[in-house]
């Protein structure tokens, strides 16, 4: 107690000014007007930058999950609209809506995992697997259009056999003129497809739209794929070749959507007693 | 001692009576030009006998610096200034200390010169000001005008002051 008492009194001059010093500040700040605004504005511009901080710390940490969440969102939508253009001709979209029934054609949301796009096969690996409900033989879509067909699955990943692969062949159409053909690609351009198969009578134009046909069990109709850039006869035969540039950049994708056909099985099934 | 304790409220008074009366009224403007301010009573602070109890003097400063407020309007500014240099005073005097110590009668330019009393008055006066326009203004985005009006006004208020030394020239 008698060293506090000697400290306090060794000090008191600095005690005395640190005290006398606080309360000139609080009458500065209390009794003059623009002062007390400076002061009042500037504290709140610091505490208002510190909660901007701190909410961007926070919003980043919740990104993966906002993210998620969207990613889920848009695949309802999307699977809304794709089962929607199958029905469309016999209804209307409110009907459409409080039909009850169950799509056809679900989309499955996916993160990928890894992918290859500079190679004469590309690949990519999704972020899910057996499962999540993938299965071999579903068409993958982004949201501009066609990414690939899935060719293995494990439990926890899959395979995406790219259209950017020499072996892939996907079923399309010139949209508003209903002309079917072949999607392949030829290395090269990854920006860029081939439609083969196309027969020379059809009356085809530069910036005619190209779509899924839906006459395979990956693909539903009518997933835009890109548009026509240029086209020529090829020598010897009675079909064209079409240069089709894609509206959807593969190397940039970073989200897909595995589609699940309920009744692939089936139509499966019939395509290959046909075949025997 | 009662006779340096008498020397220093009378002069104390008549100090406050020019500032407040006199100095304060003074408005020095051509133009845009209004840098120039009279302020000369921190000497009253710097005329306070050496060996005074340090406390007591903080307590002085911001007594002499609150009443000074009532008449500039700006309750706080001045005493907070003024309990500034009256802290910092020793310090002050430390970094000054001539040879023979501070054995003298006061801390006037009749015991330890001219040039010691300018730097002594001046590094006060330099402190006050700065920190006086800095707490009026209450803000750095105002730094020019902050240093403008510390810099004329310390050149006029040390004028002053000189002139106030040379004429009274006083011992205590």
């Amino acid at each position: 107690m008698r060293n506090l008492i000697t400290l306090i009194l060794r000090y008191s001059a600095l005690i005395a000014f640190l005290i006398l010093e606080l309360i000139a500040f609080f009458l500065i700040i209390n009794y003059n007007k623009s002062q007390k605004e400076i002061w009042a504005h500037s504290s709140n511009l610091l505490s208002g930058n510190l909660f901007k901080q701190v909410e961007k710390i926070q919003d980043f940490f919740e990104l993966q999950e906002v993210n998620d969440s969207l990613l889920t969102e848009n695949a309802k939508l999307l699977e809304t609209i794709i089962n929607y253009r199958i029905d469309s001709k016999n209804n209307s979209f409110q009907r459409f809506e409080k039909l009850d029934t169950t799509f056809n054609y679900q989309l499955i949301p996916s993160r990928i995992c890894n992918k290859t796009i500079n190679v004469r096969n590309n690949y990519m690996t999704l972020c899910k697997g057996k499962n999540d409900g993938l299965k071999v033989g579903m068409g993958v879509i982004s949201n501009n259009g066609v990414v690939g067909i899935i060719k293995t699955v494990s439990k926890d990943f899959a395979t995406v056999l790219l259209v950017l692969n020499s072996q892939s062949r996907i079923s399309a159409k010139v949209t508003s003129k209903n002309y079917f053909g072949n999607l392949i690609w030829d290395e090269g351009d990854v920006r860029s497809l081939s439609m083969v198969d196309v027969p020379k009578h059809a009356d085809i134009a530069v910036g005619d739209s190209i779509s899924t046909s839906g006459y395979s069990i990956s693909f539903p109709p009518d997933i835009h794929i890109g548009t026509i850039e240029s086209y020529s006869l090829i020598g010897g035969s009675n079909n064209y070749k079409i240069k089709v540039k894609m509206k959807e950049d593969v190397g940039a994708v970073e989200y897909v959507y595995a589609i699940k056909y309920l009744q692939a099985m089936e139509k499966d099934t019939l395509l290959r007693l046909e075949n025997e | 001692m009662n006779k340096v304790w008498q020397r220093n409220i009378i002069r104390a008074i008549i100090i406050l009576l020019i500032q407040l009366v006199l100095l304060k009224r003074i408005d020095i403007t051509f133009g845009e030009f209004n840098y120039i301010h009279f302020t000369i009573y921190p000497l009253i602070i710097a005329l306070l006998p050496y060996k005074m109890n340090k406390t007591l003097l903080v307590v002085v400063g911001f007594s002499l610096g609150f009443f000074v407020d009532l008449f500039y309007d700006s309750i706080g500014v001045h005493a907070f200034t003024t309990t500034f240099i009256a802290y910092m005073r020793i310090y002050v005097l430390n970094l000054l200390s001539p040879t023979e110590g501070y054995g003298k009668t006061g801390l006037t330019s009749f015991s330890y010169g001219i040039p010691w009393f300018l730097s002594y008055i001046g590094i006060l006066l330099f402190m006050h000001l700065f920190l006086l326009y800095s707490l009026e203004a209450f803000s750095f985005i105002y730094i020019k005008e902050i240093l403008l009006r510390t810099i004329f006004s310390f050149m006029a208020s040390l004028f002053l002051l000189t002139v106030g030394q040379l004429i009274f020239n006083p011992k205590y």
